[in-house]
């Protein structure tokens, strides 16, 4: 059964039909616009992107630019496994292993990069994660940039702790910055089942 | 020196004709090259958006004012590109067709009465032809050919069509262009441009400036119609329909296809001018005269010469300027004609208005003769 709508279009009255008057009123619309915002440039709904910004709207969940999380001394949580990289469908991850030499357990990204004119943003990296080491809730957009190069995050942009757990929510400007120098207290971690299990072998080494 | 002394008055014609051709077309062009940022930031502001303000020089942007260089040096950095099947010689003329016609218009443009600089009285207009308006409408016939050259040269089909589109649309509302301005021709009883702005600085029942609008208000809308749907711009934008349709400079790039754009953006000037000039006092300022302000009833400020016509070239740049914002605004108000809607509104409305409007305009005329 299709389901038909009857539309009921008045037929044009002939002052309609001579489409003067609708051109005027029409261009009395838009003049309207136009010396408003001529007159008030402040009061237009546009911003200047890149320089400016505005709050994200409420507490939705927005995949925005990626972060890796620290542990509370430094460190990075990711361990390399190469997940986030695989499941990547835009290749824009790249990282590069080494192993650490005081633990032989794990391994930490030498090297961790992603190309934001690459990434679509879909949060597949996160998903794959099973380190819960890489996070898209920094709540800010990647803007744009004038070369390539510029377009790469490397570990050290990446690396950062939110100031704390749900500051995030509230962090209105999005270029508003996160210190990065000095780590907060480790955030409580959903998995991190290979971190809690290598912290507890290292425990267990060192007792024997 | 003999020589000089001579062919003083030659030398001197030539002189004050290059200077005036210079200094209008200058202004002309420099303002044209405006108009195209001007097309972008009046759409932006009335459609609540900022508008291009990225081209900067040493970081200083002025909200967007280097644009029209960008753009030029954009548009000669790119690859001039010949279809290879292109009748080379007819692809390169069309867009000098396209252009030079619009150009040669504004020489019948008067955009001031007179000055006088050392005792020469030198005419604010660059050639004074007594069939001015008949010019006017012989050369922009001419633009047609830069359309269907560029369409036809090109070889390629979808350029060909919309070559056609433009051809049918421009010879039908040329016919209209003609005819709207007969009624000004039989009210001024002149087609020379600056005798028209001569004659509408009289007054009506002594206070109404006799302007053209005043005498021929339907006219001024079948002409202003008309001249858009010439200018081949929204709604009658069949002919490139930028978004959508695809028109006859689809295989030009570059500077040629920059020529084709510049001649539309020229033509909006132009048709700015004219409406300004035939239908709204071109240069005249209501109550003003040789000697200064005389208004109606008695009360006189009498003016320098140069004042006087600094402030009518300065009121027919003011008209030129409104009526340039004016077509922008429309181009972004309305929406595109059909096809057969632009043919129809030609043929079967715009044609029999313009010819009643002789009519009419002929039978008061002879009624007040009596």
């Amino acid at each position: 059964m299709i389901s038909v709508k009857k539309v009921n279009n008045k037929p044009l009255n002939l002052l309609e039909r001579i489409y003067l008057r609708e051109i005027a009123r029409g261009i009395a619309v838009t003049t309207r616009h136009f010396f408003t915002n001529l007159l008030n440039p402040k009061g237009m709904p546009t911003i200047r992107y890149p320089e400016q910004t505005r709050p994200l709207p409420g507490n939705a969940n927005l995949r925005t630019r990626h972060r890796l999380k620290m542990r509370s001394d430094g460190s990075p949580k990711c361990v390399a496994c190469f997940m986030c990289q695989t499941a990547c469908p835009a290749y824009c991850i790249h990282i590069e292993a080494a192993e650490y030499t005081e633990n032989t357990v794990e391994k930490y990204p030498a090297v961790f990069d992603i190309d934001l004119s690459r990434c679509v943003m879909c949060g597949m990296c996160v998903e794959a994660c099973p380190e819960d080491a890489i996070a898209m809730d920094t709540r800010e957009i990647p803007g744009g940039a004038l070369t390539r190069e510029e377009m790469i995050m490397t570990k050290e942009s990446l690396l950062r702790n939110l100031p704390d757990g749900s500051a995030h929510a509230q962090s209105g400007n999005a270029r508003s910055g996160y210190d990065l120098t000095t780590p907060s207290e480790e955030e409580p971690s959903r998995k991190g089942a290979a971190n809690r299990l290598a912290n507890e072998y290292l425990k267990s080494r060192g007792e024997e | 020196m003999e020589f000089f002394e001579a062919n003083k008055d030659i030398l001197l014609f030539t002189g004050i004709a290059g200077a005036k051709i210079l200094a209008f077309l200058g202004a002309v062009m420099g303002f044209t090259a405006l108009m195209t940022l001007a097309e972008r930031k009046v759409s932006s502001l009335m459609q609540d958006r900022i508008g291009p303000n990225r081209a900067s020089v040493f970081g200083f942007s002025f909200n967007g004012l280097f644009h029209p260089i960008a753009d030029a040096i954009k548009m000669i950095m790119k690859e001039d590109f010949v279809p290879g099947r292109a009748q080379k010689l007819l692809f390169t003329l069309a867009p000098f067709f396209a252009l030079v016609p619009v150009l040669a218009l504004f020489a019948v443009i008067p955009f001031g009465d007179y000055v006088m600089i050392y005792g020469y009285q030198v005419e604010l207009q660059i050639a004074d032809l007594p069939l001015g308006l008949f010019f006017i409408l012989a050369l922009s016939g001419l633009a047609i050919y830069g359309v269907f050259l560029g369409g036809w040269a090109s070889k390629s089909n979808f350029a060909l069509l919309g070559a056609m589109r433009g051809a049918a649309q421009m010879v039908s509302y040329e016919v209209v262009l003609g005819l709207t301005l007969v009624g000004l021709m039989m009210i001024y009883g002149t087609a020379s441009l600056q005798d028209m702005v001569r004659a509408q600085g009289s007054l009506l029942l002594g206070f109404i400036p006799a302007w053209g609008i005043i005498y021929q208000p339907f006219a001024f809308i079948l002409f202003m119609t008309a001249a858009i749907a010439e200018n081949k711009r929204t709604p009658f934008d069949l002919v490139e329909g930028e978004s959508e349709i695809i028109g006859y400079f689809m295989e030009y790039s570059s500077m040629r296809f920059a020529a084709f754009m510049f001649a539309e953006f020229i033509e909006i000037v132009l048709i700015s001018m004219l409406a300004a000039t035939l239908f709204f006092g071109g240069w005249q300022v209501p109550y003003l005269y040789d000697t200064g302000f005389l208004f109606p009833g008695g009360p006189a400020l009498p003016m320098n010469h140069y004042l006087v016509a600094a402030l009518q070239a300065g009121a027919f740049t003011a008209k030129t300027v409104f009526f340039c914002w004016f077509l922008l605004i429309v181009r972004w108000t309305l929406p595109r004609f059909r096809f057969d809607q632009l043919m129809g509104l030609c043929w079967k409305a715009l044609l029999p208005l313009a010819l009643l409007n002789i009519l009419i305009t002929g039978a008061v005329l002879t009624i007040l003769a009596r």
